[in-house]
């Protein structure tokens, strides 16, 4: 065997130690060597403390028990988001885990459906939902494994404390090995015949070399752009906002299994509730409020008590123009910046992470210090294929709007979005058809909550739904309605469930 | 709605023509949909038949066609593989069957336990490691059956048809469900603001519709009316432009395989049928003139009855397969040699893509560029797969197959091929038709070797030890050995009554 291949870390953070415990976890220790360089001098941003179904496939992969991490990031559960004010103030709709209704004769639910809303003959279209009708209820329990059970039709995700969710990755990749140097990084060597990091160095003098470097830096790109130079795709112009305020505050009411982002008047507000508090935050563009306003517009807009004086936050809504270059991997924020309305931030990271692993070659046949372009080049393709399409479909979220009460949404409703998207939105208002592909984020029942949720409506729909007779159709649309509900009130209570599931052991504090 | 399309008029009488007649038929309502069948009769440099993917079970399930009645009506047989022989030089051979090889271990793909013996010096044909590709070098078939994950279960099949037989199975289906036809060429096709008005047929009928399907072939009767017909030329990477092809006397005992023949100019086939067989010869003008290219068919199949059929192609696809009022489908929209055996698939993928969005209240620009865009997509992949027979693994000399490596390969094939030497991944796109298999098997049959193997793969495949190895061989051979001869499972197809 050949030696280990020598992976260092900047920054630890969520990304950091995601990156950290998935290679300790999946690598034999005669095979890797990890090194994570985190300053405790450097805050942590973690913000993203909502997150998306796949989470769970990262954390089965590394062998992560799910209780257990619930107990101790102070999780509860996430059947979806609620997105309130978006197309109109007061309207407000949830963009589910799971699906609506069940495909009847090949056909996709939901041209069913506007068959028959057309005649006035079905009910709202989130009623046929599991996911949405227990968000709605603040119910929850865990998916049945059996396809044909209604119970078996949505998802879920985790709300959880995502600096607690670093610690516990911290403490699971140090019991592996892993080692951790806390330090601050002041130079960075590349080689002098191809410009590859050789090394870090840090502000205690000691040097770190290795073959792989992964920047989990943030938004500076330490390595990726301060040393690499590697160059910055910008999306300001489809993503206005460009500032966050992020506070904490005391829960109040009954805890929901879901996140809420509400559109405002110069971008949104989050809330993200946990088992010890709520996370709150509005994501704003600085075009069209000053930081004081925002602040103070979040702090009066929050369900208890405050926590903690807001802390604020920049960026630049793009991606890296490549997110692997020469022997650097940006991971994280290094390596774009999407706003977290649909909980994008650690899927971003996890993909980035496992497709790193999966591509990466036995080190017996790459040559030292080197990495195949061609494994390279393929690697970001498909980074920048998750970027572009999680990209669009939150462009949509502030595009489809009819909202003329503020400057940010008169931009965006007008704005020119990408062609990819008109594209999309043009053929959903034509006959309700979604635009599917193969890989990456978001799939059509996504793409439905948010059409519908926000007033794109179909002007018709899939012809091949007409095969049904009007009284079948209303037959098995009340089916569907009637199983959905009753299964959603037989659920427990969202707080009973998580109370004998995995309540929080005991408070925990971050680590800084 | 004014506008509403009722009335569906398909244009010629191929076999593409009366399966897209017949799955419309079913697809919708009796009331919702008129359809009428132009049959200006098949074209006449239609090849004499066709070999195809396994996607044609599913379009004769579609259809209502059941195969038991149309092998036995039709003297079709089944399809367990390609061979090609001697596209890396001479006397290599290697099978591209439609079946797995191996297990799937922990996640893993087990070919890739075979690239991973390659590399290390020991390398091993997938063959043995399928029962589909074992069945086949037997010359044995029977259909899969039993539950998902067992051996019995793990291949698939497509068919050989013989065309003329082929599409009067498919009328005579059609007509029973209702499809109407009128037997006439046309004779003119009248135009309203770029869109087709009405069709003036020989017999002195006119006929007008609301969508028109052109399933006239390569002339596009439609098409070349209402458009210049704006192309994708890919004859620089594909240069074949001809393709004879004729009936062949039967084999004793034909297997279920499909074999391609790498040649001067392009390559030669055959494929069985139940009562003879077919062979053709698909080459480039530029490099072999016609007489020669008959003379070497001549010496493959020796015997042919009928003077071969002649059909001038030039590799390609029009830029929009649906104009106006008018959808192109199969060879009016793209032509490209059969090699992979998808020629009535592509027409299929384009019906089932038509049947997804269609038009019901008046044709709409979006959804006009919607299918554009997916059929672009599906005739690309489809390009791609054709054009890696000639462009993986070492290859072989001579000016003809220089000249298909000469050029530049599209960007997205170069991409797949490139992932594919540097750590064994293969990448899939949207719509490709061919899955991760099938490249493996024509990937690794090239002799295309990876420079590495993904650390994670091999990881999980390393429990395997040579005696598990061994007796899987073992059980394939076994079970293959237990299968009825191909020919005696074709003649065993009970005839039901029609």
């Amino acid at each position: 065997m050949s030696s280990p291949l020598r992976i260092v870390i900047v920054g630890g953070g969520t990304s950091g130690w995601m990156t950290a415990a998935a290679f300790a976890a999946v690598l034999r220790p005669d095979q890797r060597h990890i090194h994570v360089i985190e300053s405790s001098e450097i805050g942590i941003v973690g913000v993203g403390e909502a997150t998306l179904p796949h989470i769970r496939f990262f954390n089965k992969r590394i062998g992560i028990d799910e209780r257990d991490l619930m107990a101790r990031t102070q999780a509860t559960f996430k059947l979806g988001i609620e997105f309130a004010d978006w197309a109109r103030v007061g309207d407000s709709y949830i963009h589910p885990f799971g699906a609506y209704g069940s495909r009847m004769a090949g056909v996709p639910f939901h041209h069913y459906w506007l068959r028959a809303q057309h005649h006035g003959q079905a009910a709202p279209f989130e009623e046929y939902s599991l996911a949405i009708a227990a968000a709605r209820l603040n119910r929850f329990e865990l998916p049945s494994d059996d396809p044909g059970a209604v119970q078996s039709t949505f998802g879920y995700a985790f709300q959880f404390d995502a600096s607690l969710y670093a610690a516990y990755l911290r403490s699971f990749s140090e019991q592996r090995g892993v080692r951790r140097t806390d330090g601050k990084i002041v130079d960075v060597q590349l080689r002098a015949e191809d410009g590859w990091i050789e090394a870090v160095k840090l502000a205690d003098g000691s040097v770190v070399t290795g073959d792989l470097f992964i920047d989990c830096s943030g938004f500076r790109g330490l390595l990726i752009e301060q040393a690499l130079h590697t160059g910055y795709d910008d999306w300001t112009k489809w993503l206005p906002c460009d500032r966050a305020a992020a506070v904490p505050c005391e829960n109040s009411g009954p805890l929901t299994p879901y996140t809420r982002a509400t559109a405002r008047e110069a971008g949104w507000q989050w809330r993200i509730p946990l088992q010890h508090r709520t996370g709150n935050g509005y994501v704003y563009s600085s075009n069209f409020i000053s930081d004081d306003e925002a602040g103070a517009k979040l702090l009066s807009r929050l369900d208890g008590k405050a926590l903690a004086a807001p802390r604020f936050l920049r960026f630049t809504a793009g991606r890296r123009r490549k997110t692997w270059n020469r022997n650097c991997v940006a991971i994280g924020l290094a390596g774009g910046f999407l706003e977290p309305l649909e909980s994008t931030s650690i899927y971003l990271i996890q993909i980035a992470i496992t497709n790193l692993i999966d591509y990466l070659t036995d080190a017996s046949q790459r040559p030292a210090g080197k990495f195949d372009p061609r494994t390279v080049d393929a690697f970001n393709r498909w980074m920048e294929m998750e970027y572009d399409r999680v990209r669009d479909f939150l462009i949509l979220h502030y595009h489809a709007t009819e909202r003329d009460d503020a400057p940010i949404w008169d931009y965006c409703r007008t704005m020119d979005v990408p062609d990819s998207l008109k594209h999309k939105m043009e053929l959903f208002r034509q006959r309700g058809r979604v635009v599917t592909y193969k890989d990456g984020l978001f799939l059509e029942p996504s793409w439905l909550a948010v059409y519908l949720g926000q007033r794109v409506m179909p002007r018709s729909w899939d012809r091949l739904a007409d095969g049904l007779d009007g009284p079948e159709l209303q037959h098995q649309l009340r089916a569907v309605h009637e199983q959905v509900q009753k299964s959603a009130e037989r659920m427990p209570t969202h707080e009973e469930f998580l109370s004998q599931y995995c309540p929080a052991s005991r408070p925990m504090m971050a680590v800084p | 709605m004014s506008n509403a399309v009722r009335r569906l008029i398909v244009v010629g009488g191929g076999a593409i023509a009366w399966i897209a007649a017949t799955a419309f038929m079913r697809a919708f309502r009796k009331d919702a949909l008129e359809i009428t069948v132009v049959d200006g009769g098949a074209p006449d440099d239609d090849p004499v038949g066709y070999w195809t993917l396994p996607s044609q079970r599913g379009i004769h399930s579609l259809l209502g066609v059941q195969e038991t009645d149309l092998i036995a009506h039709t003297g079709a047989t089944f399809k367990l593989a390609s061979e090609h022989v001697n596209w890396q030089g001479r006397d290599s051979r290697f099978l591209h069957a439609h079946g797995q090889i191996g297990p799937q271990i922990s996640g893993a793909p087990f070919y890739k336990l075979l690239l991973i013996e390659s590399l290390a010096g020991r390398p091993e044909s997938p063959e043995p490691y399928s029962l589909a590709a074992v069945a086949a070098r037997l010359g044995r078939f029977a259909r899969p059956m039993g539950s998902e994950k067992t051996l019995t279960s793990s291949f698939t099949y497509g068919f050989h048809l013989e065309a003329k037989s082929y599409v009067a199975y498919l009328r005579e289906h059609a007509r029973r469900l209702g499809v109407r036809r009128i037997d006439s060429p046309i004779a003119n096709v009248t135009l309203s603001d770029g869109a087709i008005a009405a069709l003036q047929l020989s017999n002195g009928e006119e006929i007008s519709g609301d969508l028109y399907l052109d399933c006239s072939g390569s002339k596009a009767q439609l098409m070349s009316c209402i458009c210049a017909g704006e192309r994708d030329d890919w004859s620089g990477w594909l240069p074949c432009d001809r393709m004879l092809s004729t009936f062949t006397p039967a084999q004793s005992a034909p297997s279920a395989v499909t074999q391609t023949t790498a040649a001067t100019a392009g390559w030669l086939w055959r494929a069985p049928l139940a009562n003879s067989g077919m062979a053709g010869y698909a080459y480039s003008s530029a490099f072999q003139s016609d007489d020669a290219a008959l003379a070497e068919l001549r010496m493959y199949a020796p015997g042919e009855s009928p003077a071969p059929v002649l059909r001038r192609f030039s590799s390609g696809r029009r830029r929009k397969c649906w104009e106006h009022n008018c959808v192109a489908l199969g060879t009016a929209a793209v032509e490209l040699e059969p090699l992979a055996g998808a020629e009535l698939h592509f027409g299929q993928l384009g019906l089932a893509t038509l049947i997804e969005i269609f038009p019901a209240h008046g044709v709409t620009a979006v959804e006009r560029d919607e299918y554009n865009r997916v059929m672009a997509e599906q005739a690309d992949a489809l390009r791609d797969f054709t054009l890696a027979h000639y462009r993986a693994g070492p290859g072989r000399s001579g000016e003809f197959w220089e000249a298909t490596r000469a050029e530049r390969a599209p960007a997205r094939l170069t991409d797949k091929l490139d992932l594919f030497g540097a750590n064994a991944r293969i990448e899939l796109l949207d719509f490709e038709s061919f899955e991760e298999l099938d490249w493996a098997w024509l990937l690794m049959g090239s002799g295309l070797r990876p420079d590495a193997i993904e650390l994670q793969v091999r990881l999980r495949l390393e429990s395997l030890t040579s005696q598990t190895l061994a007796t899987l061989r073992a059980q394939i051979q076994q079970l293959a050995a237990s299968m009825p001869r191909h020919i005696d499972y074709i003649k065993g197809q009970v005839v039901r009554p029609r």
